[in-house]
Formats: C-alpha cells, sequence, structure tokens
C-alpha cells in the first residue's frame, strides 16, 4: 500500500496555546512524519498566533499563512489551496490529536477512497456538572456514537469539519465550502449537502480521535450566539437547497402551535429590538434557575431561547415575515418527482433484502412480506441513500409491528430458516403459534 | 402460604409443572432462548398446573415483549448497538460475616463462562475468620479485607484493587445467572454509559417476610430495558434506575464522579442510600445508566418478619440519608419536594389502606418502620459522617 501525502489544514483565530497544544500533539502521530504538512490559516489574529508560528520548531513542513476573513470557510479553502498532499485533512485548532489520528484516516481512503472521513472529537472529559456542560457534551457523546454505529444513515448535518478528510483533487471539484457563509458558520452542513448530492459516502474512522477542548471557549451566551448564527446559515442552505427547505427548523416558525409561541413570533418581527431585551433578561434568569437546580425549568427556557436566537438569525436574512412564508413556501414543485423507489419482498430474506439495497442504492423502499404490505420508507431529503446496513434497524424499529404479524401469517423468511436450523425447527412451529395470538389480540382491540 | 420459584422456557414449554405440596403459589420467570422476558405469579391447584391454560397465562404476561425478541432475534438485530469484543471485567463481591449466603454466590459466579473476569472477595471488618477459609476453596477469587466498616468503603476499596476497567458488583446474598456478566458488560459500547443495574428475582419465597418483600419492595425493575440519560432527566429520581445488589460501573468514571460516600451503605448508622446516591451523581454529571432486564440475579430476601422490618426501617434511613447529603452537599433544593412527594402519594395511602384493614394492604407495622426510618435519616446520616471522621482520624 502506497502511503498518502496528507496536508493538515488548521483555521486558527486568536487561540494561539490552544493551537500550540495541537500542533504539539501532531508531533506524536503514528503517520510517516514526511508525508505530513500542516498549514495553518491565521485568520484575523490579534494575538501572539504569528510569532508562536514563526519561533514554533515542527518536525514536519509548517506553512503558516495569514488572512483577514473572519470565515472559517475561507480560511478552510486558502488553506486547501496551498496544500500540496494527496488528502486535505481539516482539523480544528481546539482539537488535540491522538497518535493514530492521521495513519487511521489515511487507512480508511486506501480502503475506500472518495469518501469523506470523519474522526471523533468528543470532548476532553471533565468533571463539569452544570447544565450547560452537560448539555454540551453529552451531545456531542452521543453524536459520535450514533455515527459510529454500522446502521447509522448519515444525514447532512452528520458532515463535522472539525476532523475532517478527503481528496484535495475532490474539494477542489466541489469547489470546497462556500465562502458565501462567511461568519455565520454553517458551512460544513452545507459541503455536506453538496457531497451527498455528489453521492461521496461519509465514513467515520473510529480510532482517528481528538480530544476537544471546546470547554476553554464554550458558554452559554456564546451559545445563543451561536444559534443566531445558525438561524442565518440555515436560510442560506435553504437558498442553495431548496429541497431542504421544509425539514429546515425555520418550518416550526410557521406552524407554531401555542398562543405564546404565535405572539412571541409576531411580536419579534414587529419590533425586535424589545424581544431583544426580554431575552437577555431571561437568559440571566437561567443562572438563577441553575442556582436552585431546577433542571426542567431550565432546560425548557434554554429551549425557548435557543428558538428565539435563532429566529432572530433567521429574520437577520430573511428580514420580514412575508419573506419567511415564502422562503417556506417557496420550495419548487416537483422535488419529490425523480426519487428513486423500489420494491422489496422480505420474505426472501434480510441478506437478499440488503443485497438488492446494496445494488440499487434507493430513496425509498415499498416493503412486502409475499403478499402482505408491510409499509413504505419514504424518501428524504439531505439523507445517503439506504443502504444494506440501515435495513434492519429500519425494520426493527419502525416496522416491528406489521412485520411480526406477517411473519405470522406467512412463516419464517427465506435465509433466516436456512442459517439457524436447530433454533427454528425445534420452536418455528411454536413461534408462529404465538405470532398467531399476538395477530388475534391486535384485531381484538383494533376492532 | 409459600411461592414456589420456578423457571420456563416459553419455546419449549412442558405440559405440565408440578411443584412440592406446600406451595399455594408459583412464581415464573418466563425465559425466551434464555433470556429473561418476564414473570407471571400463578395460583397453583393440587400442586400443579399446565396445559392452554399455563400457556396463555405466560404469553400474557411477557406481552408484547414476547414478540418483539422474536423478531429481533431473527432480525439479529440488538437495541445496544453493534457487537465488539466484550472487554474483561473483574467481579467484586462484598460480604460481612455470612459465609453461608457467600459460598451461594461464590458458586454461582463460578458458573459464570471464563472470559478471564477477575474475581475479588472484599471481606468487610469480619469479626471471624470464617470468610477468609472460605475463599481459600476458590483458587480463582482473590480476598481482600477491608477494615473501614460500611458497604461503601468496601466497593470503594474492590474499584481500588480492581485490575479492569470495567467492575461488577454482586451482594453477597445474591446468585448471578451465567448469563449476568456477559449482558452486563455488553451496555457499555456507549461511551456515556457508566453503570449498568440488571434484573434481581427472588431466590425463594419461603416465608411470608419475603414474600412481603417481593411485593411491596422488589429488587427487579420489570423486563424492559431502559436508558435513564443524566442529560434529560431528573437525577434525583433514581428508584427506577435499579439495585446495587447487580451492578457494573465502569471504573474511570470516578475521576470525575468520584467514589462511594462512605458514610452511606450498609454497616454505617445510614444502612443504605449508597447506590442511589452514586447514581444520582452519575445523572448530575449527564452520564447515562443502564437497566437491563437481560443481566439476571437472584437475591435471597430476609427470611423473619423482625429482619423484614429492618430492612424496611433500613430502606427509609437510606433514603432520607442520601436526600440529605443531596440537599445538604450537592444543594440540590428540590429535595423537599420530592420528601413531599412520596410522603402524599404513597406513604399516607398506603398507611390509610392499611388502618382501613382493606385487603392486600401492606401491614402497619412494616409502614410505621419505614417512616420511623425517614424520620432517623437526616440525623443518621450526619452521626455518619462523625464517625466516619473519627474513624479515619484514628487510623491515621
Amino acid at each position: 500500500m502506497e502511503n498518502l501525502t496528507v496536508s493538515i489544514i488548521i483555521p486558527s483565530h486568536n487561540r494561539s496555546s490552544s493551537l500550540r497544544r495541537a500542533l504539539d500533539a501532531l508531533h506524536l502521530q503514528t503517520y510517516p512524519i514526511d508525508l505530513i504538512e500542516v498549514i495553518v490559516v491565521a485568520d484575523s489574529c490579534i494575538d501572539n498566533t504569528l510569532a508562536m508560528l514563526q519561533d514554533y520548531k515542527a518536525r514536519f513542513k509548517v506553512q503558516a499563512i495569514e488572512e483577514n476573513c473572519r470565515s472559517a470557510a475561507i480560511a478552510r479553502n486558502t488553506g486547501a489551496a496551498s496544500a500540496t498532499g494527496q488528502l486535505l485533512l481539516f482539523l480544528d485548532d481546539d482539537i488535540e490529536a491522538l497518535p493514530p489520528l492521521v495513519e487511521s484516516h489515511a487507512r480508511v481512503h486506501s480502503l475506500r477512497p472518495g469518501s469523506a472521513v470523519m474522526g471523533p472529537y468528543p470532548p476532553k472529559l471533565h468533571g463539569g456538572t452544570t447544565l450547560f456542560e452537560v448539555e454540551v457534551r453529552s451531545w456531542w457523546e452521543e453524536k459520535f456514537y450514533q455515527m459510529s454505529q454500522p446502521g447509522h444513515r448519515f444525514t447532512y448535518l452528520d458532515l463535522l469539519s472539525g476532523n475532517l478528510s478527503l481528496d484535495a483533487e475532490l474539494f477542489a471539484r466541489l469547489d470546497g465550502f462556500d465562502s458565501a457563509f462567511g461568519n455565520c458558520g454553517g458551512e460544513d452542513y452545507e459541503f455536506g449537502m453538496r457531497l451527498l448530492k455528489a453521492n461521496v459516502p461519509f465514513v467515520v474512522a473510529a480510532e482517528a480521535v481528538g480530544y476537544h477542548y471546546e470547554h476553554e471557549t464554550n458558554n452559554l451566551d456564546r451559545s445563543f450566539r451561536r444559534f443566531r448564527q445558525e438561524g442565518r446559515s440555515n436560510v442560506l442552505i435553504g437558498y442553495r437547497h431548496p429541497e431542504l427547505r421544509p425539514i429546515l427548523p425555520i418550518a416550526a416558525y410557521e406552524t407554531a402551535c401555542s398562543l405564546v409561541d404565535k405572539i412571541v413570533v409576531a411580536v419579534t418581527f414587529f419590533c425586535p429590538a424589545a424581544m431583544d431585551w426580554l431575552a437577555v433578561g431571561l437568559r440571566q434568569s437561567l443562572d438563577v434557575l441553575e442556582s436552585l437546580r431546577m433542571r426542567g425549568t431550565w432546560r425548557w427556557l434554554r429551549a425557548k431561547l435557543r428558538a428565539y436566537w435563532y429566529l432572530r438569525g433567521a429574520i437577520d436574512e430573511l428580514k420580514s415575515r412575508s419573506a419567511l412564508s415564502s422562503f417556506i413556501q417557496g420550495e419548487p414543485a416537483g422535488a419529490d418527482l425523480g426519487r428513486h423507489e423500489i420494491e422489496i419482498d422480505l420474505q426472501e430474506g434480510w441478506e437478499a433484502a440488503e443485497r438488492i439495497i446494496d445494488e440499487k442504492k434507493p430513496d425509498g423502499i415499498y416493503l412486502s412480506y409475499g403478499e402482505l404490505s408491510v409499509g413504505h420508507v419514504t424518501p428524504k431529503f439531505g439523507v445517503e441513500p439506504l443502504r444494506g446496513a440501515h435495513l434492519r434497524s429500519i425494520l426493527a424499529l419502525d416496522f416491528a409491528e406489521p412485520l411480526a404479524r406477517a411473519i405470522a401469517v406467512k412463516g419464517m423468511p427465506k435465509s433466516a430458516a436456512h442459517s439457524e436450523p436447530s433454533l427454528v425447527d425445534n420452536t418455528l412451529l411454536q413461534n408462529l403459534q404465538l405470532f398467531t395470538v399476538l395477530e388475534k389480540k391486535n384485531l381484538k382491540t383494533s376492532s | 402460604m409459600a411461592t414456589a420459584i420456578v423457571e420456563l422456557e416459553i419455546s419449549k414449554l412442558p405440559p405440565e409443572i408440578t411443584v412440592e405440596e406446600r406451595y399455594s403459589k408459583a412464581l415464573v420467570l418466563i425465559r425466551l432462548h434464555g433470556k429473561p422476558i418476564g414473570q407471571a405469579l400463578l395460583s397453583v391447584v393440587g400442586g400443579g398446573i399446565g396445559g392452554d391454560e399455563l400457556r396463555e397465562t405466560l404469553m400474557k404476561a411477557a406481552g408484547d415483549n414476547l414478540w418483539k425478541n422474536l423478531l429481533y432475534e431473527t432480525l439479529e438485530w440488538d437495541e445496544r448497538g453493534s457487537v465488539e469484543v466484550l472487554p474483561i471485567a473483574t467481579v467484586a463481591v462484598c460480604t460481612r460475616d455470612r459465609p453461608e449466603d457467600l459460598r451461594r454466590t461464590l458458586d454461582a459466579l463460578m458458573q459464570l463462562p471464563d472470559e478471564g473476569q477477575e474475581y475479588l472477595v472484599i471481606d468487610n471488618c469480619p469479626s471471624t475468620d470464617a470468610t477468609k477459609e472460605l475463599v481459600k476453596n476458590y483458587p480463582q477469587a482473590r480476598y481482600v479485607r477491608e477494615d473501614l466498616p460500611g458497604s461503601s468503603a468496601a466497593r470503594n476499596r474492590a474499584l481500588r484493587e480492581a485490575k479492569h476497567e470495567f467492575v461488577a458488583f454482586t451482594d453477597d446474598d445474591a446468585a448471578p445467572d451465567p448469563n449476568w456478566l456477559r449482558s452486563l458488560l455488553r451496555n457499555f459500547s456507549d461511551p456515556r454509559v457508566m453503570c449498568v443495574t440488571g434484573l434481581v428475582m427472588p431466590l425463594e419465597l419461603e416465608t411470608e417476610a419475603q414474600e412481603w418483600f417481593e411485593r411491596y419492595s422488589p429488587h427487579g425493575r420489570g423486563f424492559e430495558r431502559r436508558v435513564v440519560d443524566g442529560a434529560h432527566c431528573n437525577p434525583l429520581i433514581v428508584h427506577l434506575v435499579g439495585v446495587s445488589a447487580s451492578m457494573a460501573l465502569r471504573k474511570s468514571s470516578i475521576d470525575y464522579i468520584g467514589l462511594f460516600d462512605e458514610a452511606l451503605g450498609a454497616g454505617t448508622p445510614t444502612v443504605g442510600g449508597e447506590d442511589c446516591e452514586l447514581f444520582a451523581r452519575i445523572l448530575r454529571a449527564g452520564y447515562c445508566i443502564v437497566y437491563e432486564p437481560r443481566a439476571l440475579s437472584w437475591h435471597r430476601h430476609r427470611r423473619t418478619w423482625e429482619e423484614l422490618r429492618k430492612t424496611l426501617q433500613g430502606y427509609g434511613i437510606g433514603v432520607y440519608a442520601f436526600w440529605t447529603r443531596m440537599f445538604v452537599i450537592n444543594r440540590e433544593f428540590s429535595v423537599p419536594l420530592l420528601a413531599w412527594g412520596w410522603l402524599w402519594y404513597k406513604q399516607i395511602p398506603e398507611l390509610i389502606a392499611s388502618l382501613r384493614k382493606q385487603p392486600d394492604a401492606v401491614p402497619r407495622d412494616l409502614l410505621w418502620a419505614q417512616l420511623r426510618g425517614c424520620i432517623s435519616g437526616p440525623m443518621a446520616y450526619f452521626a455518619s459522617r462523625k464517625l466516619l471522621q473519627k474513624m479515619k482520624g484514628s487510623n491515621e
């Protein structure tokens, strides 16, 4: 196997000590160090980042580029433009890579060329028990755990650019990150959407772990600012990919259910300054709730404030209520057409069904069992096409009851009986009776 | 009137089950291909039950669990995520002067498939050498003596002595099923899971005291696997989580959650509450605890009425001591609300039912014992802390 040359691109903004830690960690990589080059894009730095980089003694090639864009998207593109490696590895400056990180990325690329490979970067463990810390940490850990499950179906929201690698050629072909996102973030999700449209598979390299020192810079106030940015960036994503509009959280504001929510939305459009003032006041009460350990109320208020700042972000882009409505309803007709759907008879066995799905890569499936209908896996936007590996969790979680009933009537699927004869032979008959019992019970309750 | 304990494999039901004459009822643990999926309490007429009636009762008792498990088996799908190599674990038994019970526990542990696990027996403040002598018969088990009294001190010692990252605890009056350890460990693939608790069934229901214990405060928490997620729940509501008589911990969690509170637990003035307190701390830090009914263990409940009363009183003390700690040290100001909820929605109605002599009401002396325990709980916690300081001071 020929080893790939890797360009590690680190955008950084006024975090010289954390950048130094990230660079130090790269010295301990198990990957041949002469194949690694590091490109630091110092974006609008007014601290000692550039001086630190000048003095930094590295055993790999370090290239420092100065930028004045205040945008991670542009910084990453700039870094990629001057990279010489076959592989681009985007790493955040607050991530401390574990020694096998680069090697794992490279290995996955040699096994599955042309994919977008992500490594987990869970928060550096710390014993913080403030409600905010708990929320953030559990979100990240849950995210990486779910993404590393073999049956996980990736969506555009899984494209995280903190520890991401892909072919330099592929990145150039897709024109990199969208620089129009400026400083509002969200360019990684948009890029994820384009990767999915280009049929680039997402892969998690479970060993490419880096520790994320997010707690050093993140806090509640910053998170609210981020939600506002997210509102803005979601509008931009909606402009670029109109089919996503119905599933963006913005859509929820048109259909705000409770009266209070409706009033809040209306007043926000009418007089945002007053609502901002109120939101800032309520933000202070979060601290009071926390000191009283009123978790339920804290979580409720936090969710409300979060939704508020998100809406404010959307308004920053859209300006008016009518613009919001037309944004949501402006989804082009016929987006549903042209989705690739197939029919699968599950009675032929799970393995056979998985093979067909892997072959055809459909967006949706009509599931049947013999002549009985089991259900419809509806096509969705912003997710990868179905793979065989998704099938069993979809069946177990979404179609358990109709499937069990079908098995009760029609018997076991083909290959299952084949693979485990001893277990099935003895109990098959009985199992079927059990299922029939179940069916009777359900019929009774439904009638 | 004793209750027989019966285990039945639902895929291979016998035509009839028979129990000894002295039993009027049978508690049936229903398994599907070895996995516990439900239980049923049957009344036995003339020493036996069988036929369609048995089948139907059991199926009804297992409910949705039956077809769900069958379906998942057919699909070879598991809600616990992808199958990995199970980690190696340390199994720790904490004991104090109960060699007879301990023998049963160790015998049961020796039935676990050998996957390289380490066995630890922590002998807590023993008054005789009986335990030490007993453990000599089990060469796989390592004997460790801990002189600071209390189950928390013993468990902390086990955590310090354990060689492996995962430490499974069983009480000395419990007998784990051969699949117990595997089923517990299978849940740790999610890095947020810090603790897994298991299903505890009664080993015997020979006396009235044991039957009442199983009815009033069973150790089992049902046959549905549950993930209690500290990021979304109230960390003080831990009674549904499980019991420490059957649980496994991720050892590295103590780095940021801490050890058991040595002022709580059996062997100290607070008698209990140490498990609740650790569960609450895990949840407060935003981690998860899984209740895994596939990890089965059998617990011998106290046989005499006097012991039962003491157990329930101890339960009251333990809960209130745990709440006291949460209130005073962790500044959890919602504790009085919880105490009020327990009193208003459970204890008072139970007491009224009992005073009215309603059928199936809990005997009054048990309820009084528990209430007495609740009242003395807070003071017990402070007394226990003081005692602990004194003992630690005298050791140095």
